[in-house]
């Protein structure tokens, strides 16, 4: 009885260590600012758009599912 | 004599007394922890993506339709992903069957049977010769795909994972050769194909892990993962560890995804919205929702440029959203029941949803 006790406020301790540990290592982290982190996040979608074809449709004969073309299998 | 929990002995009694302290201890150094972590976060926040987003230009109207509906569950598609040659894809239901089929005709390829029902992950193997599934059964096996139709393909399943609870979501690595996992176990984990072997276990969620998505290559060796205790976890494959960690959602999270460039990762929750962190500022740095949708998000994902993100939606619908402007673009019809999955072909030209009216389709 006595060493269920000890083990489950052994194992919870375990746990807030462990707890302590990780937010200490996420504390060392190096961050950039949000209008930076914007910047970028904007910089790649500028940078991609016009390959997008959902964005910018290619046309109807180079995009498989837009053809109107019906596909059937030689049996 | 009584049963009392409480210790008779002196030395019993300052023991507990003692840990007990400790444990109120580090409670405390945790929270002030989590707070300067949020001090540090919000010094940072000098702006909202929307607001830089404003001189971006606007998207034109969208013309999105069903173009395909591929027919063969006979219940509930949980699952699905595509094959790197962007028309196979391979889907898993409730009712244990595994499908592969080929998007452009919509005929069925292979047909597998799993021994459990509720197949909730399934994912096509990089080299495209293989399908990963499991569920219920708390297994990732993999079934090598045959060109022989009339070939038992249950004969050449292997098992690979094992949790002590369902597996939720499965992920070949950037080869056929290792696996990556998570389970309603609470964890996740990477796996030798070949041979079965746990190469990395990864701890840390609170509760069920639902879903995990693995970074684009080129940003190297993490993924992120998100569960029911409704935290965003950010890990290094190598060593196990938990990088970055995020909790701002209301409910569990369905689904997460990449952002094309590895730099950011959407989410969608329970709680009807998706949002998006940003790994480098180290934040939640939008939130898509309207007053308007009040039912969770199943699953989400970028269109090929991250302009676009898609969200399957538990009230049978697809959101459309301006990643950078945070304003929905289109909202898309089709399915009579829940959008239980939803993935974007590898080269962007449409996605693929699954639903719990037992059928997918494919829009672009």
């Amino acid at each position: 009885m006595k060493d269920g006790i000890a083990n489950n406020s052994t194992a919870s301790i375990s746990q807030a260590r462990k707890a302590v540990e990780q937010l200490k290592m996420e504390a060392c982290m190096d961050r950039i600012k949000v209008s930076k982190a914007a910047a970028d996040l904007m910089a790649y979608c500028d940078a991609h758009i016009r390959e997008d074809p959902l964005i910018m449709p290619v046309p109807a004969s180079e995009n498989p599912f837009r053809e109107k073309k019906f596909f059937c299998t030689i049996l | 004599m009584l049963a009392s929990a409480s210790p008779l002995i002196p030395e019993m009694a300052t023991q507990e007394v003692q840990l007990n302290e400790t444990l109120a201890h580090l409670k405390t150094e945790s929270e002030t922890l989590k707070s300067k972590l949020e001090e540090e976060r919000a010094k940072l926040h000098d702006v909202e993506l929307h607001q830089v987003a404003e001189k971006v230009e606007g998207l034109g109207q969208f013309v999105m339709k069903t173009r395909r509906t591929l027919k063969g569950h006979g219940n509930k598609v949980l699952c699905m992903d595509w094959c790197k040659d962007k028309r196979r894809i391979v889907s898993s239901s409730q009712d244990g069957k595994v499908i592969v089929w080929d998007a452009f005709t919509t005929n069925k390829e292979h047909a597998v049977t799993m021994p459990c029902t509720w197949v909730m992950a399934c994912a096509y193997a990089p080299s495209g010769c293989a399908v990963a599934c499991g569920g219920l059964d708390n297994k990732c096996s993999v079934y090598p795909l045959s060109l022989d139709k009339n070939e038992n393909l249950a004969a050449k399943k292997k098992s690979v994972a094992m949790h002590t609870n369902y597996l939720s979501a499965c992920s070949f690595t950037n080869s056929d050769m290792q696996i990556l996992t998570s389970s309603g176990d609470g964890t996740c984990a990477l796996w030798d194909v070949e041979s079965g072997q746990l190469l990395q276990s990864f701890h840390g969620h609170a509760a069920d892990v639902l879903c995990l998505d693995l970074a684009p290559s080129e940003t190297g060796n993490t993924f992120v993962s998100g569960g029911c205790d409704k935290k965003a976890n950010v890990w290094d494959m190598r060593s196990g560890q938990c990088i970055q960690s995020f909790e701002t959602h209301e409910s569990d999270i369905n689904s997460v995804r990449y952002y094309p460039s590895g730099d950011a990762f959407a989410s969608g929750s329970d709680d009807a919205t998706c949002r998006l962190y940003d790994l480098r500022a180290d934040r939640e740095v939008a939130i898509y929702s309207k007053e308007s949708i009040i039912f969770g998000v199943s699953s989400v994902d970028f269109s090929l440029s991250g302009r676009l993100l898609f969200g399957g939606y538990n009230d049978y619908t697809i959101n459309v959203w301006d990643v950078l402007k945070g304003t929905r673009v289109s909202i898309l019809f089709g399915h009579e029941n829940r959008v239980s999955t939803l993935r974007v072909s590898p080269d962007g030209t449409a996605f693929c949803t699954g639903s719990w009216d037992h059928t997918l389709r494919i829009w672009a």
